[in-house]
Formats: structure tokens, C-alpha cells, sequence
């Protein structure tokens, strides 16, 4: 089944598109379906329909009741492999 | 010799950004060792993201210029000029003939300021180097000089990377992003305001007592924060106010949506392509400056998330555009940013700590001074949009970020001597503003060791 992953940050311009291409790599190399649907913060409760996982680029407080894992490390750089071991085993579940 | 590469350059400038940028990014990410099909491609999608603006851009001049020149003829108000915002300046900023160098020139200034230890902070984020990119290519613009361009880019440079510096505690102690900063863009340039206020604050029995937070505010404003509504609403309040019938207010209303919604849609291509240069440029400085006395410098967005910072972006929303009919002589009409507010008050989110309070007043005070010089460089970013062939039909343009930078307009004005008063003004108090961030910034700093030696 195609997984749905929400990627977010403050315009949708520049880091959700970062971590955006760095998930489908992820994907791609894991064999798993994923649909990416770019978007701005304040357009996620919007977006939550079907979503398995959020990743926006900062820290999100709230809670929208949907596996939420910061996505920082694709934008800096360090950590990314952790994080990329979070993201599959949510994904493959 | 030389005229032949002289004839060749101006042969691809004359073909306008949309081919001289891609072919730039093109040859300086093969020369970084992507590979040529891959650099090729990274080109192109500029090239995209360049067309795709200018389609944008045109469709809002075309269709808000009018309703908001009849709304300000009406009402007696001066708000014609229609604020791009930042998805809209990034890019011309970026077809400006500075921008060719500026990426390289950015990168250098900080390695030899990282050499020489006059900065912790490591940039790696390529695309916010349009902001120092924005002082050269304004300068340039104006004064036509492209060294006292280039001179422009390496001073912004310069300042932002100490203002990644002076903003690392904030980033630890409120963001809880150890090790990260955020040196560039309306956030960290215009937090130093913050710091002046705060400390006002601090000084004023009572008013030092008061602190709210609106965690729950974004949940209950629901679909009214999202910009696909805000710029409906907007869009046909200007049209009804302009005069206009309902027949005639509401496609406009929704042609704003669809600005809204689509503009974020074309200049992601311009981020998609300069992707493979900004992963190589990522994995060369943090290969070259790796440790803990270093800051990693990362694009303002990764603080947008912080409720407080979204709830005071959608308290700003409303706010800024009262400021802006209160401005004296104010034509600036607040658009392309009002959906991402929380760019210019991020960092002094955290220098309040979370205090909405104080932000109320920081923040008002910030966008009174962004919309404040906003005003004086119209003709500026007129001239820059002229001359990189975005102005369409518009016969003026604003922006807010980054028309509203103090740094940019002081060193043009400094250059050119248009208002020398206001130049004076700005100057001054932007450097005593700066005199408070430094303060602030060691006493978080030392707040901060504290609790680490507990």
C-alpha cells in the first residue's frame, strides 16, 4: 500500500523540499510506495487525510494524532542515519 | 581573446536569468563533481522556477495593483504598491547578474572568518544566501557598480554569520537545537529590535510581570491560518473595499488564493535545483568545520514550527496590516508575506522566551521599521526587478522581506545619499539595537552554562 508522507516547513520552498527529495531516496532504496505531499506548517491539519507520517524540517509541538519525527537532520546534516532508521521503521509497519 | 569572452558573457546575460542562471549552476555543480546529466537537470528546474515566477508574479501586479490603487483612492490611503514578499524577491534577487558570484563569495568570506575565528558559525545553507546576494545586487542595481555589489554581499555576509553567533543560546536554551543557528533572513537581522524591547520591558514594574502564551490559538483559527484562505480573504476584502461588486470582488479573491497557493509550487523548482550544489557545499563545510565549537547555520524555517512563533505569525497578520495604514506616507500594501509573518519575529520569539507579550510589542515595532524602509527602497526594488527583466507590467514593486533590511539600506544609502536623515536614523539605531543583542546574547549565554553545571 502507498504510504502517505506529509513533509512541512515555514514557505514550502526551500527545506520540506530538501527532506522531500531525501524520503523518496530513502523510500526508493527500501522498496516502500511513498506519496510525498509538500506543504507549509500551517497547512498540515489540512493534509492529515490518510497520512502515515509527518516530517516537518523544525520542531512541532502540537500533536496531530499521526507519527510526527522531526526532519532537522536532513537539513543539517548530522544524524541523518538514525533518523533515516526511524522514518523506515514507521514506514514499513 | 578577451573580446570573444567578453561577447560570449553578455551573448547569455541578454538571454535573460531564466537561461543565465541554469547554465551558471549548471558548470559550478559539475565543477563540484555532480554529474553533468544530473547538473544539467538542476539547471533547467531554475530555469522552470524562474518562468513559473514570472507568471505569478504578473497574474498578482495585474489583478491586486488595480483593486488595491481603487481601495487607497477610496479610503484616502496611499497603499498601492503591492508587497511581493519573499517568494517573489528570492528569485529576482537571484537573477540579478551579482548572484552569479555572490554563492562563492558568500562561502569564502565565511571560511576565512571561520579561519581566522571571528565566527563559530558554519553556513551550509545555500538558498538563504540570496539575502546577502540581495544587499550586493540592490547596490549594483542602484549605483550600477558591480564591485561595490560584490562589496555588499561580503559585508551582509560578514554580519550574518556574527548574528548566527549572537543567536546559538537562543537556539540551545528555547529552540532546543544545540549546535544549530540561524544566521540569515528577516529572523536573525531584525532580533536585535527584540532585545531593546525586552530590555525596556524588563526595566517597567508591572508590565515586566505580564506573560501570556496562545498555545491553542492555531487550533481554534483552524482554516482561517492557511494561506489558501488568507489570501481569498484578503483578495476580495481589497476588491469590496476598492469598490468593486461581488461579482467582481470574489475572482479576484480567489485569483489571490491561487497566488498563494501556487507560488511556493514554481519557486521550489529553484530550491530543487540548487539541490546538488548545496548537498556537495553541506558535506565540504561540515567535513572541513566539524566540532562543538562550531554552529551549524540552517535556513530561519526550521523555527517555524514553535507554537508561540505560529501563534504571534497569525496575531501579525492582521496587525501588520493595520501598521501598515498607520506608517505616515505608508504605499506598501502587505501581501506575499503576510502567510510566513513568523520569518520576521522567529528569534524574537525566543529572545521573550515564549512571552507573547512582549512579542506583541517587539514585533510591532520590527514591522513598523520593515514597512517603514520598505517605503523608501520602492524605487530600488522597482530598478533591481527592472533590471533583471521581472518587473512585467508593473510600474512599482515592494517587498517587505528584504526591502525592509536595515543592512541593505544602509549601506545603499550610504552609497547614493537619497535621504542621509533616514540613512542617520536607521544606522543609529540599529547599531545601539545591536549594542542590546550582544548583551542579551552573553547573559543567555551564561544562563545557559549555569544550568548546564547543575
Amino acid at each position: 500500500m502507498k504510504k502517505k508522507v506529509i513533509v512541512a516547513c515555514g514557505g514550502a520552498i526551500a527545506t520540506s523540499t530538501v527532506a522531500s527529495n531525501a524520503i523518496m531516496e530513502i523510500a526508493k532504496k527500501n522498496g516502500i510506495d511513498v506519496e510525498i505531499c509538500q506543504c507549509r506548517i500551517s497547512e498540515i491539519p489540512s493534509n492529515l487525510d490518510g497520512a502515515d507520517l509527518i516530517v516537518p524540517t523544525g520542531r512541532v509541538k502540537r500533536d496531530f494524532g499521526v507519527p510526527t519525527i522531526p526532519g532537522t537532520p536532513f537539513i543539517s546534516g548530522v544524524g541523518v542515519d538514525k533518523l533515516e532508521e526511524k522514518i523506515v521503521s514507521v514506514l514499513s509497519e | 581573446m578577451l573580446e570573444a569572452g567578453a561577447f560570449v558573457i553578455n551573448y547569455i546575460l541578454d538571454m535573460g536569468p531564466s537561461v543565465m542562471l541554469p547554465i551558471v549552476i549548471t558548470i559550478l555543480s559539475i565543477a563540484l563533481g555532480v554529474k553533468p546529466g544530473k547538473a544539467i537537470r538542476a539547471g533547467l528546474m531554475i530555469g522552470v522556477g524562474f518562468v513559473g515566477l514570472g507568471l505569478i508574479v504578473g497574474l498578482m501586479n495585474e489583478q491586486l495593483g488595480p483593486a488595491a490603487q481603487a481601495m487607497s483612492d477610496r479610503f484616502g490611503l496611499s497603499l498601492s504598491v503591492v508587497d511581493i514578499g519573499w517568494p517573489g524577491m528570492s528569485p529576482i534577487t537571484w537573477s540579478s547578474n551579482i548572484a552569479t558570484i555572490a554563492i562563492p563569495v558568500a562561502i569564502l568570506v565565511n571560511i576565512i572568518m571561520l579561519v581566522t575565528k571571528l565566527t563559530h558559525t558554519v553556513n551550509i545553507d545555500i538558498w538563504n544566501i540570496w539575502h546577502m546576494t540581495f544587499t550586493g545586487a540592490v547596490a549594483y542595481a542602484v549605483t550600477g557598480n558591480f564591485a561595490l555589489g560584490i562589496l555588499g554581499v561580503v559585508i551582509h555576509a560578514a554580519i550574518s554569520y556574527k548574528l548566527g553567533d549572537l543567536w546559538a543560546p537562543l537556539m540551545a536554551d528555547y529552540f532546543e537545537l544545540d549546535g544549530i543557528t540561524s544566521p540569515h533572513g528577516t529572523s536573525a537581522y531584525m532580533a536585535p529590535y527584540a532585545c531593546f524591547v525586552d530590555w525596556v520591558i524588563e526595566k517597567i514594574p508591572g508590565m515586566r510581570d505580564v506573560d501570556f502564551s496562545a498555545d491553542s490559538l492555531e487550533e481554534k483559527v483552524g482554516v482561517l491560518a492557511e494561506p489558501v484562505v488568507i489570501g481569498f480573504i484578503l483578495g476580495s476584502v481589497i476588491g469590496f473595499l476598492g469598490g468593486y461588486n461581488l461579482q467582481q470582488a470574489l475572482p479576484l479573491g480567489v485569483t489571490m488564493s491561487a497566488v498563494m497557493v501556487l507560488m511556493p509550487k514554481v519557486v521550489k523548482c529553484i530550491m530543487e535545483g540548487l539541490m546538488p550544489l548545496s548537498e556537495k557545499a553541506k558535506v565540504i563545510m561540515n567535513e572541513r568545520f566539524d566540532g562543538e565549537q562550531y554552529y551549524i547555520g540552517l535556513d530561519p524555517a526550521i523555527l517555524l514550527g514553535d507554537s508561540q512563533v505560529v501563534a504571534a505569525g497569525l496575531i501579525f497578520i492582521p496587525l501588520t496590516l493595520l501598521i501598515a495604514v498607520l506608517v505616515p506616507g505608508n504605499r506598501v500594501l502587505p501581501f506575499g508575506d503576510l502567510a510566513t509573518i513568523g520569518f520576521f519575529i522567529a528569534i524574537s520569539v525566543a529572545v521573550h522566551k515564549g512571552n507573547l507579550f512582549r512579542t506583541l510589542f517587539s514585533g510591532s515595532l520590527i514591522m513598523f521599521v520593515t514597512i517603514w524602509i520598505a517605503n523608501q527602497t520602492i524605487p530600488w526594488m522597482t530598478k533591481l526587478a527592472e533590471t533583471t527583466g521581472s518587473l512585467g507590467d508593473a510600474t512599482a514593486i515592494a517587498a517587505l522581506d528584504q526591502g525592509g533590511c536595515p543592512i541593505t539600506y544602509v549601506y545603499t544609502q550610504a552609497l547614493t545619499f537619497e535621504n542621509v536623515a533616514g540613512m542617520i536614523v536607521i544606522a543609529t539605531t540599529y547599531i545601539v539595537c545591536l549594542v542590546f543583542a550582544v548583551m542579551h546574547s552573553r547573559k543567555r549565554a551564561a544562563e545557559l552554562s549555569e544550568m548546564d553545571g547543575e
